[in-house]
């Protein structure tokens, strides 16, 4: 516990004090919930609301997408609400995960083109983390992994997972307070499991082995490895297609202002990397808990994502189909704020690279969806993928739709 | 401003809720227990009037999806369509609010230790002051105390998650006590 929370919750229990002479004061209770902690006084900020209803196809704002000249986006699926987190198999299939509704949709094409979507999983606990190994379709749910063997030959019926659970031992949802506890998975050129542990909080001193963490394992859970430490929450990463290096996104700390700290992208040279949190977030001395450290002993980001925009799910563009400047760049999805008084995100921004891999600039690519005169939003990017035939696909949660989007000369 | 500014932040509605028929669905499936008007008289039973249309609809949907499990609402969750929950939602936002009949008289000790404790946790925060609720946060205002001080035990414990876990955060570590001394406090004011 925190000296300010401590004091906060002494407070709580002092003013409390009277008629509850007989209720012994907790001994770790908060007196605000994690993710608030540092908020101000009178703010009204909080997180907007889902719509986990399915969306009409004539509402899906694909109309409302703008694109760089030559680029194209329509509507590839929708009706699935709450859809993120993609995951292709080797027939084509896109899978996606979800998170307060608990569902994995599946979308096959049909043959005149159109898809179709299924349901293969509901009823999970955050179903965010989706990862194609051969055949097989790993899903994390929080701690839960499950594996689905040879899926796409069984959409129609798909068989009890084989659950691996126990073998990763990730936190569960108690361990984490609820907090962060949603996963990002992706298949790394060495064939192990890439996921995230996010932070217990919102920012506090945290057990550093075990929250704000990128770590591997191989496919059966065995083999736990700390890829890089003090990253808050990562909910996007990916490896170099050259360099096979780790880069990934990263969520900042809330309510520490409207313009600090901005989120992060990360490159991971070397396994077991310390990034800083909670002593530093973008590269600076956080206001509550530095604890003296310099943040020049850490691995700086790659590059500043935006405050507050929640950038999510990160790929290389390894396609052919867009202009060769695009190629083994990375594009980002940033879901969008709700700690910040006016709209940030709401987009896909390209992280362009120099030969050495120096992130050189941001530059926005699909926007439209953020209606900044009348601080409204149309929907929320949440990850990409690239297809093999190069076009790239966007998942937007709120409108529980996937876009895809081509390039034409 | 900021309160204005989130609540237009939100996507728009993909269609517009039908209130009529959601009074048709809910008179054969919902007031038995959720009371004529909206205001439960059954204990441990929730008062859905004024309650904001995304709240019901999220936990609608929670319910059917098996995420919140009230065996209870099963029956009436299972298969129900997108449609007739957000028909529903409309209906029961747009009854007036107010307190069950039966709501106890105020205990000025209890509900002046439950307002000690609203403060400091923020509930006012995300409910409103006025604890109106807005989009997936409920009202809270005149709701039934038992209900309250129950579902604030689920969050505390675990047994319980919205679309997200604030609850689960805000109510951590508070003893019994202090959520029965909260949910008096919110079950009285108006």
């Amino acid at each position: 516990m925190t000296p300010s929370r401590l004091r906060l919750g002494l407070f709580a229990a002092l003013v409390a004090g009277p008629a509850l002479a007989q209720a012994p004061a907790p001994a770790q209770a908060p007196a605000v919930p994690g993710w608030a902690v540092g908020r101000p006084e009178g703010s009204t900020l909080a997180p907007h609301a889902p719509r986990l209803t399915v969306t009409p196809l004539d509402q899906v704002p694909v109309s409302q997408i703008r694109l760089p000249p030559g680029f194209r986006a329509e509507v590839y699926a929708h009706g699935m609400p709450g859809a993120r987190m993609m995951a292709e198999g080797p027939n084509g299939t896109i899978f996606a995960g979800t998170r307060a509704i608990g569902r994995v949709y599946a979308v096959s094409r049909n043959p005149d083109g159109t898809t179709r979507t299924r349901i293969i999983a509901q009823g999970l606990a955050q179903p965010n983390g989706l990862v194609m190994i051969g055949t097989s379709l790993y899903v994390i749910a929080v701690n839960r992994v499950l594996r689905y063997d040879n899926i796409e030959a069984n959409l129609d019926n798909v068989p009890a997972p084989v659950d691996l659970t126990a073998a990763f031992g990730l936190p569960t949802e108690q361990d984490h307070a609820g907090n962060h506890h949603w996963k990002f998975a992706s298949l790394g050129p060495d064939g192990r499991i890439y996921t995230n542990v996010g932070v217990n909080c919102n920012v506090c001193q945290t057990d550093r082995d075990r929250f704000a963490l990128l770590v591997s394992f191989n496919p059966d859970g065995s083999d736990r490895r700390i890829e890089a430490r003090g990253i808050r929450n990562s909910v996007g990463m990916a490896h170099h297609p050259v360099t096979r290096e780790l880069w990934a996104t990263n969520n900042a700390r809330d309510w520490a202002g409207n313009d600090w700290p901005q989120d992060t992208l990360h490159r991971i040279r070397r396994s077991g990397e310390d990034h800083g949190f909670p002593f530093c977030s973008a590269g600076a001395a956080d206001p509550q808990h530095n604890n003296g450290r310099q943040c020049s002993e850490f691995v700086q980001p790659a590059a500043l994502l935006g405050p507050h925009v929640a950038s999510l799910g990160m790929r290389f563009y390894t396609g052919t189909m867009f202009p060769e400047q695009y190629r083994n760049q990375i594009f980002i999805a940033r879901r969008g704020s709700w700690n910040r008084e006016r709209l940030t995100g709401y987009d896909v921004v390209v992280a362009h690279l120099d030969p050495q891999g120096n992130v050189m600039r941001i530059e926005e690519f699909m926007t439209g969806l953020r209606d900044d005169a009348n601080q409204r939003f149309h929907d929320r990017p949440v990850d990409v993928h690239v297809m093999r035939d190069g076009s790239l696909l966007v998942a937007g949660e709120q409108m529980g739709a996937i876009y895809r989007i081509t390039y034409s000369r | 401003m900021a309160a204005a500014l989130i609540a237009a932040a939100t996507a728009p509605a993909a269609r517009a809720q039908d209130a009529a028929r959601g009074a048709e669905l809910a008179a054969h499936r919902c007031v038995n227990c959720h009371g004529e008007n909206g205001r439960s008289g059954m204990a441990d039973i929730p008062s859905l009037a004024g309650q904001p249309a995304g709240y019901i609809t999220v936990q609608m949907i929670l319910f059917r999806e098996g995420i919140r499990q009230v065996p209870a609402m099963l029956a009436f969750a299972e298969g129900v369509p997108d449609r007739d929950i957000e028909d529903i939602a409309a209906w029961f936002a747009s009854l007036p609010p107010g307190p069950p009949e039966d709501r106890r008289p105020r205990d000025a000790a209890l509900f002046a230790a439950g307002q000690a404790i609203a403060g400091p946790r923020n509930c006012g925060v995300c409910h409103l002051p006025g604890y109106s609720g807005r989009e997936q946060m409920p009202r809270l205002a005149a709701q039934r105390e038992e209900y309250l001080a129950r579902a604030m035990r689920e969050y505390r414990d675990g047994q319980r998650v919205g679309v997200d876990s604030q609850m689960n955060g805000a109510v951590f570590g508070l003893s019994d006590a202090e959520l029965d001394a909260l949910a008096h406090y919110l079950s009285q004011r108006d």
